[in-house]
């Protein structure tokens, strides 16, 4: 069966993650620019950071067969650096055209203080100027439900953003529902300490239905790995779904958000393809 | 020697997702059909009732006395004569 990791962050993982996610039948993942563990000093490290996101890391996954994409933008930690966030902003438009770049990703808050809603705000414009795809980042555990109320007013309240081009990720049980209500794709993150374990994904999957929803690894330099994107496979499957309905999840949503920006190569796989693979 | 607060810094987060998963699991269990019923009547949810209660009670060897509430009590078969 074939995957597809939606959010995992290369630049941090080894090159036995991608044979690891090759055995298993990723075949495609998209990689949000991040913060990378420490604040970088100066705009001239997104320059570089950004090539290794378009160039490099396309060609190490293209080896084990994995089509790599990526995101660009400033993360919401950093953010909080407004003047250091507009230099970085203003390297991305010449960007936007490079073929490995799906859109404007993952902006979003942290610990949603005001300079950070500046930023993210100054990002939706950016997105909204150029037309792209938005992947956004929630804040982690006690910041969560208010940030991500933050993100999804702020949207609404853009005329120009239509919310089927728009991906809320890290979405837990207090947070879907907002996200979802308002017509925006969903990400679950399989990063069991601080987001979601593969059980309780399921049972997300299972309560608020999987249609608009995306299962990620968010795989990055803590505690996490590609592994969790196929143990919330097996949850999936050990429960009675069938591999038509698992495709759907792990392989064709992504495709269909994606799949919105012409530069997304896989399609989403016809229903009778996943039958005539059983 | 690490104090108690640094115990619990350290520990926290993955206390939280064990709480999380436990209230996940019941809630998994209640959207079944009898799941209600179940959840107030079965014998072994009944024990992990009282198992949590201990976690709060301030006594110690917590760890202990939950595995003792789970074990089998009941007497060894007797010897054949």
């Amino acid at each position: 069966m074939k995957l597809i990791d939606p959010h995992i962050h290369c630049v941090s993982r080894t090159t036995d993650d991608y044979q690891f996610m090759a055995r298993c039948g990723v075949v495609g993942v998209s990689e949000p620019a991040f913060w990378a563990g420490f604040d970088r000093s100066s705009a001239d490290s997104f320059s570089d950071y950004f090539r290794q996101l378009m160039e490099f890391e396309p060609q190490r996954a293209a080896r084990y067969g994995i089509d790599h994409y990526c995101w660009l933008c400033i993360n919401a930690k950093e953010a909080e650096n407004v003047t250091l966030s507009r230099q970085v902003i203003a390297l991305i438009p010449p960007l936007l055209k490079h073929p490995r770049v799906l859109g404007i990703g993952e902006i979003g808050l942290n610990k949603n203080t005001r300079n950070e809603i500046t930023v993210f705000e100054e990002q939706v414009d950016l997105a909204a100027r150029h037309d792209q795809l938005i992947l956004i980042h929630t804040p982690h555990l006690v910041d969560k439900h208010k940030g991500t109320s933050i993100i999804v007013n702020i949207l609404k309240n853009d005329r120009r953003i239509k919310p089927e081009r728009v991906l809320i990720d890290h979405c837990e049980e207090h947070t879907l529902r907002l996200a979802k209500a308002a017509g925006f794709w969903c990400g679950l993150t399989i990063y069991p300490i601080t987001k979601a374990t593969p059980q309780r994904a399921v049972d997300m999957l299972e309560t608020f239905g999987a249609d608009r929803t995306c299962v990620n690894s968010a795989s990055d330099w803590g505690e996490s790995g590609p592994h969790m994107l196929v143990d919330t496979l097996l949850e999936f499957r050990r429960r009675g779904h069938t591999e038509e309905e698992a495709t759907q999840v792990f392989y064709n949503n992504p495709c269909r958000f994606f799949g919105q920006n012409p530069k997304w190569k896989l399609k989403a796989a016809a229903v009778d393809e996943v039958r005539g693979s059983q | 020697m690490t104090s108690a607060q640094g115990t619990l810094d350290q520990y926290f987060l993955e206390m939280r997702m064990r709480c999380l998963s436990l209230a996940a699991d019941l809630d998994r269990i209640q959207r079944q059909p009898g799941g209600s019923a179940l959840i107030q009547g079965d014998p072994n949810l009944q024990l992990l009732r009282q198992a949590i209660g201990l976690l709060f009670d301030g006594q110690a060897d917590r760890a202990q006395r939950v595995l003792e509430l789970f074990s089998d009590k009941t007497p060894p078969p007797k010897a054949s004569p």
